[in-house]
């Protein structure tokens, strides 16, 4: 019987392809061209992401992998250096674990 | 007459709102003095009053301190969460040590009635209040209440713990911050385009204060010759790899437009400018900005505070800091556009440019900001307050004496 692919099925690949599509709309193409983007990535550092593009990204998030994802939740509980260590890797983990 | 001490950081605009609010009580008769751990242009210090700095307490600190300043260069290359911990843990926590060295001595000789502490200068209330001196605080940008990062419990508590232990270092063991007075916030823009809907008591916006005349030369008549739209372009005073960036891009964006670029920043960080750029390193703000359409720049607030004065709509591109807090109130106030200096496009710059100078909402939301500038009273207010509050000190003074 055929089954469509189910989201617990995607790897940490499968969700930071996505991811790396998200940040592409919500900073703009021409501006991703120059970062290189891996599970590495500091989210605030390295892609720079201010709180109104942090915010459309989760937003982009949510859509795509569903209610049980309360991104900005899951930020608003972190320390400071937390928040500065962040990187694609965690958020990866994160959506996995929630699905 | 009453003695007023300013306690303030070594960022000028910080300290530029209280070199006016001191200027004003000067003239009327009070006496007048500042602290910090570094010196200002005496062309600065008003007439009659007195720019402190202990020295001898401060000499083995310098490098410290020069480093610290230095520092301040990586704002725009850090994240937000990392301008905080730079902000308090590298910046206000340590100048607050340096500061307390020397500051109880210039208290106890200068003796004021209040000591007025700048937001960010904790020494100020922390001497005040070891000391038992009325305090008050001034607030020189729109103060953030609950940013984005701050809203976080875990940061909030950081900030909180933080506070606490300095305020143990000193001996003080209050239930809650005492850093900043809970009796007067003086706060330099009008509530209105600050945001914030209910206020404490405690904080009192005045808007804008007025500066010292600054006679400046500049090319009037070429200016006065200009007959495209004139838009004035400031970047404060933020590095200069920055600034080379940063003008290169509205050079591309501008040259070829029908408008006259007043361009605030030394000339000779390109060999050649285009025709309609006139570039001048020190130039006299508050003059240009009469004879200006529209005004770009990163959000420094006193040249935020001057275009509003002047009713122009802005282009804000926030770099670090409180430059985002302030682009979102422009934003929220309808008075001017925002682009992000990390992404900034041509064709944006270009685009919002003529927005701002066509569409009449914006210069109108910018009058609009003009009016509650003016109606929160500015000099004459602020020096209102602080009379009315140290008058009211005295009288419990007096009571408890008896």
């Amino acid at each position: 019987m055929d089954q469509l692919t189910q989201p617990t099925n995607l790897s940490e690949q499968e969700i930071l392809d996505v991811l790396k599509q998200f940040i592409t709309e919500v900073i703009g193409e021409e501006f991703v061209e120059d970062l290189e983007i891996t599970p590495q990535s500091s989210f605030t550092k390295d892609l720079e992401m201010d709180s109104i593009e942090i915010v459309a990204f989760s937003e982009k998030v949510k859509a795509h992998f569903g209610r049980n994802i309360d991104f900005t939740g899951w930020l608003s509980n972190m320390d400071l250096d937390e928040i500065i260590q962040l990187n694609l890797g965690d958020i990866t983990k994160y959506i996995r674990s929630c699905l | 007459m009453s003695k007023f001490l300013f306690v303030v950081p070594p960022f000028f605009g910080h300290i530029s709102p209280t070199l006016s609010v001191g200027a004003s009580l000067i003239a009327r008769g009070h006496q007048v003095a500042w602290a910090g751990i570094r010196e200002i242009a005496p062309a600065h210090v008003p007439a009659g009053g007195r720019f402190i700095v202990p020295h001898a307490e401060l000499e083995e600190h310098l490098p410290e301190i020069q480093r610290i300043l230095k520092r301040q260069d990586d704002g725009p290359h850090i994240s937000g969460a990392e301008t905080l911990k730079l902000a308090l843990e590298e910046t206000y926590l340590p100048f607050c040590r340096f500061l307390m060295k020397g500051l109880p001595r210039i208290v106890d000789e200068f003796q004021p009635d209040v000591i007025i502490n700048d937001c960010i200068t904790f020494a100020g209330a922390i001497c005040a209040y070891n000391k038992g001196i009325p305090c008050v605080t001034t607030t020189p940008v729109p103060p953030d209440v609950g940013g984005d990062a701050m809203s976080a419990p875990k940061v909030h508590a950081w900030w909180v713990r933080h506070i606490m232990a300095l305020q143990e270092e000193f001996g003080i063991y209050a239930p809650a911050s005492v850093v900043n007075s809970d009796k007067l916030n003086i706060v330099f823009t009008s509530q209105e385009f600050s945001g914030i809907a209910h206020p404490p008591p405690h904080m009192k916006f005045v808007g804008p204060v007025k500066g010292r005349p600054n006679d400046t030369p500049f090319d009037w008549k070429r200016l006065d010759k200009a007959t495209s739209p004139k838009v004035y372009v400031s970047l404060g005073t933020l590095l200069v790899d920055i600034r080379r960036e940063f003008f290169s891009k509205l050079v591309t964006a501008f040259a070829d437009q029908p408008l006259t670029i007043v361009a605030a920043t030394s000339p000779d960080i390109f060999e050649q400018w285009p025709d309609n750029f006139m570039v001048q390193g020190y130039v006299p703000q508050s003059q240009l900005m009469a004879k200006m359409d529209a005004v770009i720049c990163h959000g420094g607030f006193n040249t935020v505070n001057d275009t509003f004065m002047n009713g122009l709509p802005m282009l804000i591109t926030p770099i670090a800091y409180d430059h985002f807090h302030t682009a979102s109130l422009i934003e929220k106030a309808g008075c001017g556009i925002k682009l992000r200096y990390k992404r900034l496009r041509i064709n944006d710059l270009r685009s919002a440019m003529w927005q701002l100078l066509e569409n009449p909402q914006y210069r109108n939301a910018a009058s609009r900001i003009r009016d509650t500038f003016i109606q929160a009273g500015g000099n004459s207010k602020a020096v209102e307050y602080l009379e009315t509050f140290v008058e009211e000190c005295k009288m419990i003074n007096v009571k408890f004496q008896m």
